[in-house]
C-alpha cells in the first residue's frame, strides 16, 4: 500500500471514534487536521504547478516564436537595414558574447577555485572561514549595474583601457566569481572524507592529493560550474552596457576592442519598437537555444565524469 | 623540496583568495571614491530625501534627489518579494516533502533552468505578454510597478525554491522518521515541526531574494515606465538601478550628474551590504550543521 493510501485509512480509522461525541461541535479536531492537511497539499501542489508552468511557458514561447526566424544567413550575417538590426543576422553579436563569457570565466575560474579549495581543505580558523564566506556573499550581492559602475570607473577611465572587450569581461567575471565559487565548494564537500584519509595515510602531501585526487574527482562538476558561470555572464547586461558592449561593430580582432553582444542587441532591438521586433524573437531564440545546450552539456559531462569515478 | 612544494600551493591558494577578498573592497573603494565629490555641491540629505532630480540644465536649477528612486526600488522589490514568497514556499514544500525523490530531482533542475534566463528576456516577454494585459485593463502605456514585481517575481522565484527546498529536506530527514514511527501523519508533520522550525531559513531566503530584487536593472527598467514619481501599483516609477543604467551613457564624465549616479549607486551597495550582513547575523544564530574536510 502507497504512504499515501495508508495516511488517510489511519486517519479515517481514528475519526470514527471521535465524531460521536465532537460531530455537533462543527469540525471534529481530526477531520480538521485531514483538511487542513489536504489543503496544504493542494496550495503546495498549485505552486509547483504554476512555477514549472511558467518556465516550460516560458522557453517554448520563445522557442516557438523565433524558430521561424533562424536561417544560415541570420546567423552569419551582420545587421542591416535602415534602421539597424531589421533586416541582416547577428553573428558579431554571437562573436562578441562568446568572448565577453570566455574572458569573464578565464578571470573568474581560477581565483573562485582556488578560494574554494582553500575554504574547504586548508582553511582551519571557524572565525576566517566565515568571514571569508560573508566576504563572497557581499560580492554576489553586488547589483550588475554596479559591477559596471566600477568597471567604468576603474577598468575604463582610470586604468585607461577604454571600452573594450577586456573591461567588460572583467566586469562580468566579478559577477561570476562567486557563483563559481559556492559551485565550486559544493563539489569539493561532496568528496569522501575515506579518499582524503587514505591519500594522508599513504604519506601524500596536500598539495599532490588536490592535484591528483581531488581535482579530477570534481572535474565534472567543475566543468560545469564554469560552463554555466560562463551562460550567466552571457545573458547580463548591465555590467558590460558602458564597459565594452556597443550597438554594433565588426567581429572584434582582439580583446581591446568593443565589441556587440547578444543581449544588448536584443535590448536595443526591443526598444526600436515593432520594426524589429521579428529580429528580437530570433536573438532571442539563440540565447536560450545556447543556454539550455550549455546546460545540458554540463550536465552530460558531469554525469559522465561521475560514472568514471564512482562506478 | 616536497615540503616547499606544498608551501607554495598552499601559499598561491591564498594569494588568490585575498585577491578575491579584496576585490571587494576594490568595488566599494572606487564607487566611494567617484561618489564623494557629489556631496561638495548638495547636501546628504537634499540628495536622499530631495524629490526633484533634473541632472541637466533646462532653464530651472539642478536639482539630485533620488528618494522617489529610493521608494521605487523598495515598492518593486517588495511586491515581487511578496509574489515569489506566496508561490515558492509552498513549491519548495511540494518538492523537498510530498514528491518522489526521482520527480524531485528532475523538476528541481526544470526549475533551476529559469534561473540562467537572462533578465533581458524577461524583460522582453514582460513588454510582450504582460503590459498588453495592463493596456487592456486601462493602464497607460501599459508598464507600470505592478508588471515590473509580477515579472520580476518569476525571476526570483528559481532561487526561493533551490534554498528553501534544500532545507525543507534537510528538516524532513530529521524529523520525519521520528515522526513517522509515532504514527503523525506528514502534512502534520509539515506544519506542526518542518514549517515553524524552518523559520529562520525563510528568513534568510527572503532576504537573499530581496537583495537580488533590489539589483536587478534590465527587466525592471524594461516594465516600470522610468518615470520620476512616487511608486504608485498601477503607476510609473524608476528604480535606482534602471536610474544608473539609462542615465549612465549620457552623463558627462567629471560632472555632478556623474558623481550624482555614483552616489546613487553607493547607495544601493550599501543597501545590499546591509542585507547581507542581517543574513550573517541570522545565520550565525541558527544551529548549523557545517560539514568539513580535511587533508
Amino acid at each position: 500500500m502507497s504512504r499515501k493510501k495508508r495516511e488517510r485509512g489511519h486517519i479515517r480509522g481514528i475519526r470514527s471514534s471521535f465524531t460521536a461525541e465532537d460531530g455537533k461541535r462543527g469540525l471534529s479536531p481530526l477531520r480538521r487536521e485531514y483538511f487542513f492537511g489536504l489543503l496544504l497539499r493542494l496550495f503546495s501542489a498549485l505552486s509547483l504547478g504554476a512555477s514549472v508552468f511558467s518556465v516550460l511557458f516560458l522557453i517554448l514561447y520563445i522557442l516557438g516564436r523565433g524558430s521561424s526566424v533562424i536561417s544560415p544567413g541570420f546567423l552569419t550575417r551582420a545587421p542591416a537595414g535602415l534602421v539597424l538590426g531589421e533586416e541582416g543576422g547577428i553573428a558579431p553579436a554571437i562573436t562578441g558574447s562568446l568572448l565577453f563569457s570566455g574572458t569573464a570565466v578565464l578571470l573568474a575560474g581560477i581565483p573562485a577555485i582556488a578560494a574554494a579549495l582553500y575554504l574547504v581543505f586548508f582553511c582551519r580558523s571557524r572565525w576566517m572561514r566565515a568571514s571569508i564566506r560573508l566576504v563572497i556573499q557581499c560580492i554576489s550581492g553586488i547589483p550588475s549595474i554596479v559591477l559596471g559602475l566600477f568597471a567604468y570607473s576603474f577598468l575604463v577611465r582610470s586604468l585607461g583601457l577604454g571600452r573594450c572587450v577586456l573591461s567588460g569581461g572583467a566586469a562580468l567575471s566579478i559577477m561570476i566569481l562567486p557563483f563559481i565559487e559556492m559551485r565550486a565548494e559544493k563539489a569539493f564537500l561532496e568528496l569522501p572524507q575515506e579518499l582524503l584519509d587514505a591519500s594522508t595515510a599513504m604519506g601524500c602531501s596536500p598539495a599532490w592529493t588536490v592535484k591528483k585526487m581531488v581535482l579530477p574527482y570534481c572535474l565534472g562538476e567543475l566543468i560545469s560550474a564554469l560552463l554555466l558561470g560562463g551562460c550567466f555572464a552571457m545573458g547580463a547586461t548591465a555590467p558590460i552596457l558602458f564597459t565594452g558592449a556597443v550597438a554594433f561593430s565588426a567581429h572584434p580582432k582582439s580583446l581591446l576592442e568593443p565589441a556587440m553582444a547578444l543581449p544588448l542587441h536584443l535590448y536595443l532591438l526591443i526598444a526600436q519598437g515593432a520594426g524589429s521586433l521579428r529580429t528580437a524573437y530570433g536573438t532571442a531564440f539563440v540565447m536560450i537555444a545556447v543556454l539550455l545546450l550549455c546546460r545540458l552539456a554540463a550536465a552530460a559531462y558531469a554525469r559522465y565524469r561521475e560514472r568514471r569515478w564512482r562506478g | 623540496m616536497r615540503k616547499m612544494e606544498n608551501r607554495l600551493f598552499i601559499g598561491c591558494l591564498l594569494l588568490l583568495l585575498s585577491l578575491t577578498v579584496f576585490l571587494l573592497l576594490f568595488v566599494m573603494y572606487f564607487i566611494a571614491r567617484e561618489a564623494l565629490p557629489t556631496f561638495r555641491e548638495l547636501s546628504l540629505f537634499s540628495f536622499l530625501f530631495g524629490e526633484r532630480w533634473m541632472p541637466v540644465d533646462l532653464g530651472g536649477e539642478k536639482a539630485f534627489g533620488i528618494f522617489n528612486f529610493i521608494a521605487a526600488t523598495a515598492a518593486v522589490s517588495f511586491l515581487a518579494l511578496i509574489f515569489a514568497a506566496l508561490l515558492s514556499i509552498g513549491a519548495a514544500l511540494c518538492l523537498s516533502c510530498f514528491l518522489r525523490e526521482e520527480l524531485r530531482d528532475f523538476l528541481c533542475s526544470v526549475i533551476d533552468i529559469l534561473a540562467g534566463i537572462p533578465s533581458v528576456i524577461y524583460g522582453f516577454i514582460g513588454i510582450e505578454l504582460v503590459t498588453p494585459l495592463f493596456i487592456r485593463a486601462g493602464v497607460h502605456t501599459g508598464s507600470c510597478v505592478l508588471a515590473a514585481s509580477l515579472v520580476l517575481s518569476v525571476m526570483l522565484l528559481p532561487f526561493m525554491i533551490a534554498s528553501l527546498s534544500e532545507s525543507f529536506r534537510k528538516l524532513k530527514e530529521r524529523y520525519y522518521p521520528g515522526a513517522e514511527a509515532m504514527g503523525i501523519s506528514l502534512s502534520y508533520t509539515v506544519r506542526s515541526l518542518i514549517l515553524p522550525q524552518a523559520a529562520g531559513s525563510i528568513l534568510i531566503a527572503l532576504i537573499l531574494a530581496l537583495g537580488r530584487a533590489m539589483g536587478e536593472t534590465m527587466a525592471v527598467m524594461m516594465l516600470v515606465g522610468n518615470a520620476n514619481l512616487f511608486p504608485r501599483i498601477l503607476g510609473k516609477a524608476e528604480t535606482i538601478a534602471s536610474l544608473i543604467a539609462l542615465e549612465m551613457g549620457s552623463a558627462e564624465a567629471g560632472s555632478t550628474h556623474y558623481h550624482a549616479l555614483f552616489a546613487a549607486g553607493f547607495v544601493l551597495l550599501l543597501f545590499l551590504f546591509l542585507i547581507n550582513f542581517t543574513i550573517g547575523l541570522i545565520r550565525s544564530r541558527l544551529p548549523d550543521i557545517e560539514e568539513e574536510r580535511y587533508l
